[in-house]
C-alpha cells in the first residue's frame, strides 16, 4: 500500500474553468522523501491539499482519476480521518497556530482524537523535542520567530503520529537562519525517523540534497521525476519550469561540459567542495595533464 | 556586473546621521546608523530578522522619527516634514501588497496615491499611465487586484507607489512568493526604472538576489552597519556575513571554501566559479 | 493592544495558584454582594478587601494604577453629581434655584461611588491573577460548548495580531500619502475604507486558513475529547470557595430573612 496513490488525477477548484492538476500519476511510498518542484500554479498545493482530503472536502471541485491516501479513497472518506494518517504544514506560520500557547497548539491535535491524557503529554514531549522546541511549551506564538513557529508546525502535525508528513512551502516567509533550522528539521526526520515525506516547493536549492525524488511539476502536469542526481543532471530542466535549480548543480553541469566528461554530479556544497578539491589534488598530481 | 563605488560622487538625497531608533517598548532597533545614498543609486540593505533595516528604512520616509540623529531626505530633515510629504520623495512598496489594496480596479488602485498627495488631474493621469507601462499592467488594469495572482499583486503594489512620481523607491522583500519566472520579470522592470534614473533601496535577506542585481550593498546586524561597499567586497566577508545571520549563495560558498586553491572569495555566479576552477584544475 | 485583554501577571500568589473556576464565581458573589448591601460602612469594608486582594495578588503597580485610574474619577465624578440631581431629605446645606443639596443626598452619593468601586475593582482580582488560557479552560470545564471556549481563545490568541496588522495597513496607506486626520466626518470614513478593505480582506484569509488547520489537526473528529491540562479543585479552593458562600449567605439571609439592612 502506498503513502499515496494518484492515478490519471484530475481536479478543477470550483468556479474555475482551467484544471489546477490535469492527468497526473504519481506514487509516494512509505518511507520515501518525495520534493514537488514546481512554480506559482503548478499545482503543487493541490496535491498537497489532495493528501489529507482537504481537496476535495474543505476546497470544493471537479475531482477525477484515482485518488488515494494509504488505500483509503479521498472521495469517501472525511477530513478528521484522513488526518490521523497524513499531518500537514501550510506555508503561512502564522494562521495556523491558533492556540495561546506552544504546548496547546501541540496537543490540540490528539486532544481532538481523545487520546489518553498522559500520552498526550508524552507525544508533545517527544514531537518538541523533534523539532527542537523543548522547554518551550510555555510560549505564546505570537512571541516565537518564524523559523520558531513553523517547527511548532511540524510538531503539531507530528503529535497526531501521521504516517506521512505533507508540507507545503514550509519555508515561504522565512529567513536564511529559520530556512536552515526547517531544512535540519526534516533531514532529520528523514534520516532518522524514516518518516514518509512530501514537500512542496519553488526553489530547488535545499531540498534537492536529501530527498529520494524530485517531481517537476508545471501547469497541472507532471513533466519529469526521479531521482535528484538524475533530474539535477541538466539544470535547464528545471529552468524551462520555471524553477530555479541549486547553483552547485549548475557549477557540475558546467564543469561536465568544459571537461566534456559527466562525472561530476553535486546535490549540495559538501558534495562539490570534495569533488573539486580530489579534481585539484589529482591535477597537481599528475602534474598538470 | 561592473562594480560601483559608493556614492561619494553624486548628490544625496538621504543622507542619514548618527542615527539611533529605540521602539516603545525599549527595543533598540537602531544603534547608530551613518549612511549616504546618492540619486540614481541601486542599493541593497541586509540582515536578518532584528537586524533593524526594516526599522531603517521607514525612518526614510517618515514612518518613525529619529530617537536621536538625524535623517536628511531631499534637503530637509524627517523630523520637519510629515509622511505624506516624503511619499512624494521616498516611496515605499511593503513587502505584503494586500496591506495596500482595495479599490475596485487596478487603475484606481494606483490612481490612489497621486490623488492624495493632490496632483493636478492630468499630472495624475500621465502618472498613472506610466506606473502601469512600467510594471507591466495593461492586460489588467480594469480588473480589480485582490483578484489578481500574488506576482501581480505585487506589481499592481509597487505602481502604485511609482505613480507619486517619488526620486526614491524603497522595496521590502519583493520578491518573496514569486516563483522564477515573476521574481525575474519584477527586477528586470527595477532595472528599466534604476536605469531611467530613479534611487532603487532593496530590503532583503535574498542574497542571490542581491547578487544579480544590486549595485551597493549595505549589511546591518543588530541596528548597525558592518559593511558598506559593492557586492563583491560584501561577498568576500565571509565572516560578516555569518555575523548578520546571512547566507551567501552556495556558488559563493564554495568559492570561500576553495579559497585555498586561489578562487577567489568573491565569486557570485556559476559561470564565474567554474571560470576561475578551469584554471585550477588544468583544463583549456 | 493585547495589554488591554491580557492584564495577567505572573506571580505565585494564593490567588495564583486558586483554582480559576472558584476565581470566577468569586468575583460574581463578590459583585452581588455589592449590590446586596447597602450601608456605606459595609461597602468600604467590602471595597477594602477587594484591595486587600489586589494587594496580595501582587498586581504590578503600573497595571493597578492604569486600571484604577479610570474607577476612581467615575467614582469622584458620582460623589460630586449625585447631590445635584438628588434633592430629597435634610438637612439642606446649600441650594441654587431648583438644586437643593442635602446631607443625605451626600451620603448617597457616597454610598454609590463606593458599591461603583467594588463592581469596577473586583474583576481585576481575576484579570491579574488568571492566564486567558486558564480563563477559557475553566468556562468550558463550567458548561461552556467546547467550540465556544475554542472560539473564544482564538479571538484573545489572533488580537495582537490584528493590531498589529491594522497597524502596519496604516502605515502602508500613509506611506501612499493618506492622512487619517485630516478632513471633516465624510472625507475620513472614505479614508478609513483604505484601512477597513485590506483589514477584512486580511482577517478573511487568515480565518480561511485557520478553517484548513483546525480540519487537519482532526477538530470534530470525536464528541468525547480529552483534555491535556485538567483543572482539579484543591481543598483550599473548597476552603476558599465555602467561606466565600458564606460571605454572601449571610448578609443575605440578614436582608431577606431578618431583615436586617447591613
Amino acid at each position: 500500500m502506498q503513502a499515496l496513490h494518484l492515478r490519471d488525477a484530475r481536479f478543477r477548484y470550483k468556479g474555475s474553468t482551467g484544471w489546477a492538476i490535469d492527468g497526473v500519476s504519481l506514487d509516494v511510498e512509505k518511507g520515501e522523501f518525495v520534493t514537488i518542484l514546481g512554480p506559482n500554479g503548478s499545482g503543487k498545493s493541490t496535491i498537497c491539499m489532495m493528501s489529507n482530503g482537504l481537496v476535495p472536502h474543505a476546497l470544493p471541485g471537479d475531482l477525477e482519476g484515482t485518488a488515494e491516501v494509504f488505500g483509503l479513497d479521498v472521495r469517501d472518506h472525511p477530513v478528521a480521518e484522513l488526518a490521523t494518517k497524513v499531518g500537514i504544514v501550510f506555508q503561512e506560520p502564522e494562521s495556523q497556530l491558533f492556540c495561546m500557547s506552544v504546548e496547546e497548539e501541540v496537543a490540540f491535535g490528539p486532544e481532538n482524537l481523545a487520546v489518553p491524557r498522559d500520552e498526550i503529554g508524552e507525544r508533545v514531549e517527544w514531537a518538541l523535542e523533534l523539532v527542537g522546541m523543548k522547554g518551550y511549551n510555555d510560549r505564546s506564538p505570537f512571541s516565537l520567530s518564524g523559523g520558531q513557529k513553523q517547527r511548532v508546525a511540524i510538531a503539531a502535525a507530528l503529535s497526531m503520529r501521521p504516517e506521512m508528513l505533507v508540507l507545503d512551502e514550509p519555508a515561504y516567509a522565512l529567513d536564511p537562519i529559520g530556512r536552515i533550522e526547517l531544512y535540519s528539521v526534516l533531514k532529520d526526520l528523514k534520516e532518522k525517523h524514516g518518516m514518509t515525506v512530501l514537500l512542496a516547493e519553488r526553489d530547488g536549492e535545499e531540498a534537492a540534497a536529501f530527498s529520494d525524488r524530485l517531481v517537476l511539476m508545471k501547469g497541472g502536469r507532471i513533466i519529469k521525476s526521479g531521482p535528484p542526481r538524475l533530474m539535477l543532471r541538466d539544470p535547464e530542466d528545471l529552468r524551462s519550469i520555471g524553477v530555479t535549480p541549486p547553483q552547485v548543480a549548475d557549477v557540475a553541469h558546467l564543469l561536465n561540459a568544459r571537461l566534456m566528461r559527466s562525472k561530476f554530479s553535486f546535490l549540495n556544497v559538501d558534495e562539490a567542495e570534495k569533488a573539486i578539491v580530489g579534481e585539484i589534488m589529482a591535477h597537481k598530481a599528475g602534474g598538470g595533464k | 556586473m561592473i562594480p560601483s563605488a559608493p556614492s561619494s560622487t553624486r548628490e544625496k538625497i538621504v543622507s542619514v546621521q548618527r542615527l539611533k531608533f529605540t521602539y516603545e517598548g525599549g527595543v533598540e532597533a537602531i544603534r547608530d546608523v551613518n549612511l549616504d545614498i546618492g540619486y540614481g543609486e541601486y542599493i541593497a540593505i541586509v540582515g536578518g530578522n532584528g537586524s533593524g533595516k526594516t526599522t531603517l528604512a521607514k525612518n526614510l520616509n517618515g514612518l518613525l522619527r529619529p530617537t536621536s540623529g538625524s535623517v536628511v531626505v531631499g534637503g530637509k530633515p524627517t523630523s520637519e516634514q510629515n509622511v505624506a510629504a516624503l511619499a512624494r520623495i521616498v516611496g515605499y512598496a511593503f513587502q505584503n501588497p494586500d496591506y495596500q489594496l482595495f479599490c475596485s480596479s487596478v487603475e484606481d488602485e494606483i490612481r490612489f496615491g497621486p490623488t492624495n498627495l493632490g496632483y493636478p488631474d492630468d499630472v495624475v493621469h500621465n502618472n498613472v499611465e506610466k506606473a502601469i507601462e512600467a510594471m507591466n499592467l495593461e492586460h489588467v488594469r480594469k480588473l480589480p487586484p485582490l483578484s489578481l495572482r500574488l506576482g501581480e499583486r505585487r506589481r499592481v503594489s509597487i505602481a502604485s507607489v511609482i505613480a507619486m512620481d517619488p526620486q526614491v523607491l524603497v522595496l521590502d522583500e519583493p520578491t518573496t512568493g514569486l516563483d522564477a519566472e515573476e521574481s525575474s520579470e519584477l527586477m528586470q522592470r527595477l532595472k528599466r526604472l534604476n536605469d531611467e534614473g530613479k534611487t532603487i533601496i532593496l530590503i532583503t535577506h535574498d542574497m542571490k538576489l542581491v547578487a544579480e542585481h544590486a549595485k551597493r550593498v549595505v549589511v546591518m546586524a543588530q541596528g548597525r552597519i558592518l559593511l558598506d561597499s559593492d557586492p563583491r567586497g560584501a561577498f568576500s566577508d565571509h565572516e560578516i556575513l555569518r555575523q548578520s545571520n546571512l547566507e551567501p549563495p552556495a556558488v559563493t560558498q564554495l568559492a570561500h571554501r576553495l579559497a585555498a586553491y586561489d578562487i577567489p572569495r568573491d565569486i557570485i555566479s556559476p559561470e564565474e566559479l567554474v571560470f576561475h576552477l578551469m584554471k585550477a584544475i588544468g583544463g583549456t | 493592544m493585547a495589554a488591554f485583554v491580557d492584564l495577567y501577571t505572573e506571580a505565585d500568589t494564593f490567588l495564583h495558584r486558586m483554582d480559576p473556576r472558584v476565581k470566577i464565581v468569586a468575583v460574581l458573589l463578590l459583585s452581588l454582594l455589592a449590590f446586596l448591601l447597602s450601608s456605606l460602612s459595609y461597602l468600604l469594608i467590602l471595597l477594602a478587601f477587594i484591595f486587600l486582594l489586589l494587594f496580595l495578588a501582587r498586581a504590578s503597580l503600573s497595571r493597578t494604577k492604569f486600571a484604577l485610574k479610570f474607577v476612581l474619577r467615575f467614582m469622584v465624578l458620582i460623589i460630586v453629581l449625585w447631590p445635584i440631581f438628588d434633592p430629597s431629605g435634610s438637612p439642606v446645606l446649600a441650594s441654587l434655584g431648583p438644586i437643593k443639596i442635602t446631607e443625605p443626598a451626600i451620603w448617597r452619593g457616597v454610598t454609590s461611588a463606593a458599591r461603583v468601586g467594588c463592581l469596577a475593582t473586583v474583576w481585576y482580582i481575576l484579570m491579574f491573577t488568571t492566564s486567558q488560557r486558564d480563563l477559557v479552560r475553566a468556562l468550558v470545564k463550567m458548561g461552556l460548548r467546547f467550540d465556544f471556549g475554542l472560539t473564544l481563545a482564538i479571538s484573545l490568541r489572533f488580537l495582537p495580531t490584528f493590531g498589529a496588522l491594522i497597524d502596519s495597513i496604516k502605515d502602508a496607506q500613509r506611506a501612499r500619502g493618506l492622512e487619517l486626520s485630516k478632513g471633516g466626518l465624510v472625507k475620513r470614513s472614505r479614508n478609513y475604507v483604505a484601512i477597513l478593505v485590506p483589514t477584512i480582506v486580511s482577517a478573511l484569509r487568515t480565518a480561511d486558513m485557520l478553517s484548513l488547520a483546525l480540519q487537519s489537526r482532526a477538530y470534530g473528529a470525536r464528541s468525547d475529547r480529552t483534555y491535556l491540562r485538567d483543572l482539579k479543585m484543591r481543598a483550599s479552593d473548597g476552603v476558599a470557595l465555602g467561606v466565600l458562600v458564606a460571605a454572601f449567605v449571610l448578609p443575605a439571609l440578614a436582608k431577606y430573612v431578618f431583615n436586617i439592612e447591613m
